[in-house]
């Protein structure tokens, strides 16, 4: 890349950052006009994708060769986003028809974003359904860099089980650096190196500033970067002196100061490296440094930050470069003495031709006078952990400097963040500060002191991973309290984040307790309003719970809030469904349907619709569809399972349901119904045995009981089923259903007063319901020999309409309705 | 004879009205009734451009069936497969309509056009509102058909065309057909009824 490129580029990136897609774009075409290279293509193709129009990206580099790795991996991703899979895998890996490439081959093409590449194609492979390759792909990309959690995540809703503690460790520093882009965090540990670095790095980048503040700026960049510089030293220090252009630096310069200071990052990885994660563990740049003043270690946050090198202000504190000597740079903060820091990363650019090497620093930069300890922004670990927490103990570090470390962590999964707790970096760096003038750390050489801080930040999240890995693997497996009981250890600013407590009201969801769910689901509500993902169990817990109000108040704020969501939409046919306004939910299903092809529960939730309309055939096709995005929702095979019981194919039903309860285990709901299943197939004691393993795994669950005590009926086992209903009146004292069943038994005993007594009790609960079970009741026994006393019954109900008739009257009817004894 | 004359003055000059009936979107929400109208073909004996078959279905109460022929005036509604049929619902107004209001309908059910036998004959006088018309043969049960036909046989003050706004059919939702779990009345029995 020329000079002449350079100043547009960082223009260009500088707008990407600001989320200026307009004029990045323009900007970006007019490079692309001028300079038809490469690398070029891929800013533009960027632009385009970033804007979030991934059909330019995709026409765009498809209509021009793509030799560099970022261009491809970029290609692809747009490949998967517009649903071209076979494309996009042949971009990757050669296709299906070409010779494959092997993971290793890929690694070494696409260096640093193989672990991303990976992951894509992993997702690549399951949705097309081959989930062994799939799986073996997010494996490996875990590998190369465990601070992905989606392709975790994707193992385990696949059916896999990836150990948490395997995979959420960094195993080497080899490892480290190679996830963090500009491996801010490599340490290298002798002295040539480190000066090598910077030095390259400053000869290389004449401009060095601008594009170091550019990359600064574009965080997200760093994933394409290095390929060959991995080891890079945190704190690459760019000389303020090497800014040639002064107009861009002041301008930048202006900028940096005017970010806000909210915090710097340790660890110029990932978590620095976009503008949006929060680092873990952070600084507030205002707070002085209790303590010793003389160090400043001050990692900044990407956006947040960008230090320009303020020309000529030597008397700011210089930012040493790692091993280096005081003499280069000062990236300190305008004013703050202490506070220096632009967080560089350096960061070669794509890889090939175009080493435009604009360094793009994360780091976080040491202060210059090479005695001074620096300042760990120890700040980085521990947010509220200056006392000993609990949760401490699990992030200590491992290495001597016992720094208590809380880190904090950037959410996982959802890109959720939580705020750097500033009160407490405060304390922390109080603590640390103690800490660290007790001399230990002096012993540490200033850049392995940051490597290890680095090193512990990382730590600290992987300890978190871990956990929240736990957790998640356990609720896929639907062992639910395992997984409540994993999730709610977790720190508390953790839990109290709407992604864990999703997880943690959905395990609750699975368990049927509605209750506790409906709490959780209201809680996150009430934390993380803009949350959609796991609303729609939420709106199914509602419509469990019957609270149509609350559920058409959830369906209203998300249908208002994004209309391409398929969970708002999901929430709203739930809605409708409740108010039994059948055909409108049947049409939000089918909207969830197609904003998001690929959501397998808007199926499900519209198979029900269905069964519930009677449209048995739609309802299958819907099923089946559910299944097919997903092999493992669980409820569509439920739903396949009851439309063959509905249709009385009850082997098939029963093989639906046991392949339900292969992948739920736990769920007492399936249990029950295969229970009646099988007592519908005849095979009466092994019913009872399921229905027991089901009362066993759920005691709350009431139909559990009133199955068991029906299929008692059936099996003339009176005592027992009078035993069992009569535990069951003091668990759920009003359900019609119950006094009716007691009456039976009482009738088939002979003991008429009490079936009398309790035929009016469920006449009294429920006088339609009972009726219609009545006159079900008289259907059956329609035979032509009982004619006569049928009849009579049948005046006697025609007038009945209200419990207004005589009791009598009434009873007698019931009574000799009641001969049936199917339920 | 006097006296019968006075009996003849006295039941003219004291027509009972027909009473409006319930909303039938209430019997919906009690679940045990539902609208089977869409899984019906419906069709008409004649009607004037814009005032057809999808007036007549809309939801809508502004908005009309007007036929063109001569009486009487028929709808037909067929389905695929023998249905259970328990309540018709026929929304008439006599303040709206006036002479347009049907006064004599009649329901035949069938398996098909020449197959109609009549259950109902209903007279309506000076309606105001939805009419529920219970479907029902000799055995008090929700008769099963493949055909209905609602036949507009005399509309008020002679008239000879008739505006319909709205006709909705009911099937009773069968609670043994959720096989084996009965309704319940209480949430927490209907919670952990199935998985949704």
């Amino acid at each position: 890349m020329t000079v002449l490129q350079e100043p547009v580029q960082a223009a260009i990136w500088q707008a990407l950052n600001h989320y200026a897609y307009r004029d990045a774009v323009f900007l970006a075409e007019r490079l692309y006009a001028e300079v038809h290279s490469e690398e070029a293509l891929f800013l533009l193709a960027t632009c385009y994708y970033r804007s979030g129009k991934a059909y330019k990206a995709y026409r765009l580099l498809k209509g021009h060769s793509c030799t560099t790795p970022q261009c491809k991996y970029l290609l692809a991703k747009c490949c998967v986003d517009l649903s071209k899979l076979a494309e996009g895998e042949q971009i990757l890996s050669g296709g299906v028809f070409n010779k494959q490439k092997s993971h290793d081959d890929i690694v070494t093409e696409f260096g640093d974003s193989a672990c991303f590449t990976l992951s894509l194609l992993g997702h690549v492979y399951c949705k097309t359904d081959r989930l062994a390759k799939g799986s073996e792909c997010y494996q490996k990309s875990l590998s190369l860099n465990p601070f992905l959690w989606s392709p975790f995540e994707s193992l385990c809703e696949i059916g896999e089980k990836p150990d948490p503690d395997q995979t959420f460790k960094l195993t080497s520093i080899q490892n480290f650096s190679n996830c963090l882009p500009n491996s801010c965090t490599t340490l290298v540990s002798n002295h040539s190196l480190s000066h090598r670095q910077p030095e390259t790095v400053l000869t290389e980048t004449p401009q060095d500033t601008i594009e170091l503040n550019r990359l600064n700026l574009e965080s997200s960049n760093s994933k394409y970067s290095l390929n060959t510089d991995s080891s890079y030293i945190d704190s690459a220090v760019i000389s303020p002196d090497t800014v040639p252009l002064g107009t861009g630096t002041s301008i930048l310069s202006k900028q940096v100061q005017n970010k806000p200071k909210t915090g710097r990052s340790l660890l110029g990885g990932p978590a620095a490296l976009s503008p949006l994660t929060p680092s873990f563990g952070i600084l507030p740049l205002e707070t002085p440094s209790p303590g010793d003043g003389s160090y400043l270690q001050n990692y900044t946050n990407t956006p947040s930050v960008i230090d320009v090198p303020s020309t000529g202000a030597p008397t700011k504190k210089s930012v040493a470069r790692i091993g280096q000597t005081g003499t280069k740079s000062v990236f300190s903060q305008s004013g703050n003495s202490r506070e220096v820091t632009p967080i560089l990363v350096a960061q070669t650019q794509s890889s090939g031709p175009q080493t435009s090497t604009t360094p793009q620093v994360l780091s976080p930069t040491i202060t210059s006078p090479p005695n001074a300890l620096p300042r760990r922004s120890s700040r980085l670990f521990t947010s509220d952990s200056s006392t000993t927490k609990e949760n401490s103990k699990k992030l200590k570090m491992k290495f001597p400097p016992k720094i208590p470390n809380r880190k904090t962590k950037s959410k996982t999964n959802k890109g959720g963040i939580t705020q750097p707790n500033i009160n407490d970096s405060l304390e922390i760096t109080k603590l640390d500060s103690s800490i660290i003038s007790e001399g230990k750390i002096s012993t540490f050489t200033p850049q392995i002191q940051a490597f290890n801080l680095q090193k512990a930040a990382a730590e600290g999240l992987m300890s978190l991973l871990r956990e929240m890995g736990k957790g998640y693997l356990a609720l896929c497996s639907y062992n639910c309290k395992e997984a409540i009981n994993i999730l709610s250890h977790l720190p508390s600013h953790h839990y109290n984040t709407g992604w864990v407590l999703c997880q943690i009201g959905r395990a609750y969801f699975e368990l049927s307790e509605y209750m506790q769910a409906e709490r959780i689901f209201s809680e996150v509500r009430r934390i993380e309003n803009y949350r959609v993902e796991g609303m729609e169990i939420y709106s199914t817990t509602l419509w469990h719970l019957q609270k149509d109000v609350a559920l058409s108040v959830l369906s209203k704020d998300l249908t208002d809030m994004d209309k391409n969501s398929p969970e708002a939409w999901c929430a709203a046919g739930n809605c409708f469904s409740l108010q039994r306004e059948h055909d409108i939910a049947i049409k939000f299903f089918q909207r969830a349907i197609q904003v998001d092809p690929n959501y397998a529960y808007a199926y499900t939730l519209l198979g029900h619709e269905f069964v519930l309309t009677e449209e048995l055939d739609k309802a299958l096709a819907c099923f089946r569809n559910a299944i097919r995005v997903n092999p493992r929702h669980y409820n569509a095979w439920y739903g396949l399972g009851m439309i063959y019981y509905k249709q009385e194919k009850f082997s098939l039903a029963e093989m639906h349901f046991q392949k339900a309860l292969d992948i739920n285990p736990q769920s007492s709901v399936l249990l029950c119904h295969i229970g009646v299943v099988q007592h519908a197939l005849k095979k009466s004691e092994k019913a009872l045995d399921t229905l027991n393993k089901a009362i066993v795994i759920d005691p709350k669950n009431p139909l559990c009981k009133f199955h068991r005590a029906s299929v008692l009926f059936a099996n003339e086992k009176y005592k027992s089923a009078l035993q069992e209903l009569e535990e069951l009146k003091q668990i759920v004292p009003k359900e019609s259903l119950v006094y009716f069943l007691i009456g039976k038994v009482y009738k088939k005993l002979g003991q008429t007063h009490l079936a009398l007594m309790n035929f009016s009790w469920a006449m009294d609960l429920d006088p339609k319901g009972a009726n219609n079970q009545i006159k079900e009741a008289i259907d059956k026994r329609y035979l032509p020999d009982d004619e006569e006393p049928i009849t009579q019954e049948e005046q006697i109900m025609g007038t009945d309409e209200s419990q207004e008739s005589s009791m009598t009257d009434a009873d007698d009817t019931q009574l000799h309705a009641a001969e049936s004894d199917e339920f | 004879m006097e006296s019968i004359k006075e009996m003849n003055i006295f039941k003219m000059t004291t027509p009972n009205k027909t009473p409006p009936g319930a909303d039938p979107k209430q019997l919906e929400r009690t679940g045990t009734v539902r609208e089977i109208g869409s899984q019906a073909v419906w069709s008409l004996s004649s009607c004037k451009p814009g005032f057809g078959v999808d007036q007549l279905r809309d939801d809508n109460l502004e908005t009309y069936w007007q036929s063109d022929g001569s009486q009487p005036h028929l709808v037909n509604i067929q389905f695929r497969r023998k249905t259970t049929v328990k309540t018709l619902c026929i929304y008439a107004d006599y303040k709206s309509d006036e002479s347009y209001t049907p006064s004599k309908i009649s329901v035949r059910v069938g398996n098909n056009f020449h197959n109609l036998q009549e259950i109902r004959q209903l007279e309506l006088v000076e309606p105001s509102g939805w009419i529920h018309v219970p479907l029902t043969d000799n055995h008090k049960k929700p008769t099963r058909t493949f055909m209905i036909q609602i036949a507009v046989l005399a509309n008020h003050q002679n008239g000879r065309d008739t505006h319909m706004r709205q006709i909705k059919i009911y099937t009773p939702v069968e609670e043994s057909s959720i096989g084996k779990f009965p309704r319940c009345t209480t949430i927490d029995f209907m919670m952990y009824r199935s998985i949704r």
